[in-house]
């Protein structure tokens, strides 16, 4: 009796790999027959519950979509502030040249050859000159309304203003930084040198210290533009995923439930990620439209200070108003995304 | 059915392991109660057979799939043939009793037009009919344990566990219950359920499986609890292993018509 316990143990021993493996296959293949897969069917389902979800968690829904408006926001902010500084430097810095002052007595056809030389310098960009009765000419113009001037210009006085007044040149440079081949050029050339007004010097010393001041913050909008968006992003992400880090971790449990019953990871997280993204659509939309009226509220007091608003004005009122909406929109689903999938992650590992 | 082999588990950090080399089997269309007091090791045998938990050493065969071979990603649906109830009923609280039941055949990817037509019948055999648009919250502790059936026998499966199921309820409400589950056991489900109740266990003369200290201790068919030295260990059945489609061929009628 004992025996032939013993011979059956040792049987059953034996034997137990082999049909386990069998059992093992067959309940594998009959598990995975039984699963029905419709990705479209799927995919509805998730978008449903992930709408629901939207709507039944309202006052959390709310403040994912408030955190990421605001994000949105302070990102358009510091991409426009960067822009429109960047653009009041280029402008300043456009409105900057050199003025060369010549003797009265300097023609015109001296000027055009004076020309000629300093356009040699790769780093002028235009130049422009006027002789002594354009320099009269000027004069006139800008007191044209001025009666008393005008008045005592008779023929004499208008001789002797001409004999008094220099030649000029203004030259307009690519970079302001870098003025010394001009400055060499002026005071080494024999022509220039022969033509040079005694009186007056050339003004370029005197703006240096000017242009190298809006050349520095031209530079500092650049730059801290660029670090004020990323830093922005960084907080408005980190704030976004403690956010719905707290909305999940309020569901940590319904989503261990849903693991129970046999939920695959992605009928569990869709809706989480749909949650989001539709966080990110409201929000897109909210801080667009936000942004639109706002700035175009502010552009026009902004313009009086004398800063350069027309490049941000103009996409505002172009057909680009939509690309900016859509971009909004689709910041919003990625930042939605990415937070909701960091958070969901760590409670799906578990159970 | 279900089949564990000198399953064993030891927490980390623990001495004394939670389950110790247990062997149970329990038989297609059978009632089981599985018995003990608190740390017995009852919810460890569970969550084994949920595969919540993995054993240290031995073999756990359900509905012939043995769950060494069953990796993370084939769990979700493993689990979807199990029916599963819960002390704590473990309901979607932002969804409706209607919701929660078809959250259940959502995920094994059936049709709406087949949800719609299940669903209802389901809830006429918990007796929830009335309730179908009501939240979790709005109702009472019994109400919420039979949609947690509900959900678990929407999918009409060959296996349900229930742990601890009348815990938290009332001695009406757990009669109640145990005729449910009863119910659901002669239309030809295997029915586990643990519990430390001993009232419902013998008054149901059903199978009773007695734990203490993480072992069996005793294994009783009519019902009624062994003492720990009257019981030997169960020896695991040689024909189950020879023939292991047999669970799987022996089909329990259908729940819901």
């Amino acid at each position: 009796m004992a025996e032939t316990k013993v011979k059956k143990a040792k049987e059953l021993k034996d034997e137990e790999p082999k049909n386990l493996k069998k059992v093992a296959k067959s309940g594998l293949k009959t598990m995975r027959k039984t699963r029905k897969h419709h990705p479209l069917r799927e995919e509805g389902r998730i978008i449903k519950y992930g709408a629901s979800g939207f709507t039944r968690n309202f006052w959390l829904s709310s403040a994912a979509t408030a955190v990421m408006s605001i994000t949105l926001i302070i990102l358009f902010a510091t991409v426009v502030a960067s822009v429109i500084l960047t653009n009041t430097a280029e402008m300043m810095r456009d409105k900057i040249d050199i003025t060369i002052y010549f003797k009265p007595v300097t023609s015109r056809e001296t000027l055009d050859e004076l020309t000629e030389i300093i356009s040699s310098d790769s780093n002028t960009k235009s130049v422009v000159t006027s002789d002594s009765k354009e320099e009269y000419e000027k004069f006139l113009a800008e007191n044209a309304g001025s009666d008393e001037i005008i008045n005592v210009l008779d023929d004499e006085m208008k001789e002797l203003m001409i004999s008094k007044m220099q030649a000029t040149m203004r030259i307009k440079v690519y970079n302001v930084d870098n003025l010394d081949s001009i400055k060499d050029l002026v005071e080494t050339n024999e022509v220039f040198q022969k033509y040079l007004d005694d009186e007056k010097q050339p003004t370029y010393d005197v703006n240096q210290a000017e242009i190298a001041t809006i050349t520095s913050w031209a530079r500092i909008a650049r730059t801290g533009g660029i670090i004020l968006a990323v830093v922005f992003l960084v907080i408005s992400i980190l704030i976004i995923f403690s956010t719905i880090r707290m909305a999940i971790f309020s569901r940590r449990e319904e989503i261990y439930m849903m693991k129970l019953v046999g939920a695959d990871r992605r009928f569990i997280r869709g809706p989480f990620l749909v949650e989001a993204e539709l966080c990110g659509v409201l929000a897109g939309l909210i801080a667009a439209t936000t942004s639109y009226f706002g700035f175009m509220w502010l552009a026009p007091r902004l313009s009086n200070y004398g800063i350069n608003v027309d490049e941000i004005v103009g996409i505002l009122q172009s057909n680009k108003l939509i690309i900016m909406f859509l971009i909004f929109i689709g910041i919003g689903i990625i930042i939605g995304r990415v937070s909701s999938r960091l958070a969901v992650s760590k409670y799906l590992h578990k159970a | 059915m279900i089949l564990l082999d000198s399953v064993t588990k030891i927490y980390p950090g623990d001495h004394k392991p939670a389950l110790d080399s247990v062997s149970l089997h329990i038989e297609p269309n059978e009632f089981v109660f599985l018995v003990g007091k608190s740390g017995a090791g009852k919810s460890t045998l569970m969550k084994m057979i949920t595969k919540e938990e993995i054993p240290d050493s031995g073999k756990i065969i359900i509905g012939g799939i043995d769950l060494d071979y069953v990796k993370k990603r084939h769990i979700p649906g493993y689990r979807r043939r199990l029916g599963v109830v819960f002390q704590d009923f473990k309901l979607l609280p932002r969804r409706t009793v209607y919701e929660n039941v078809a959250f259940a055949l959502e995920i094994a990817g059936m049709s709406g037009k087949e949800i719609r037509k299940t669903v209802p019948k389901v809830l006429e055999l918990v007796d929830l009919s009335d309730q179908a648009k009501k939240f979790p919250r709005q109702l009472s502790g019994g109400q919420q344990q039979r949609v947690s059936i509900a959900r678990s026998v929407a999918r009409q499966p060959k296996i349900l566990i229930a742990d601890e199921p009348t815990a938290n309820l009332d001695k009406l409400t757990t009669e109640e219950i145990i005729q449910l589950l009863k119910k659901i056991n002669d239309f030809g489900t295997t029915i586990l359920v643990t519990t430390h109740n001993e009232g419902i266990v013998n008054t149901l003369q059903k199978r009773v499986v007695t734990m203490k200290d993480g072992k069996i201790v005793a294994d009783q068919k009519n019902g009624g609890i062994y003492k720990l030295d009257e019981t030997p260990q169960p020896k695991l059945p040689k024909h189950l292993i020879q023939t292991p489609g047999h669970a799987l061929k022996n089909k329990p009628k259908r729940i819901i018509q």
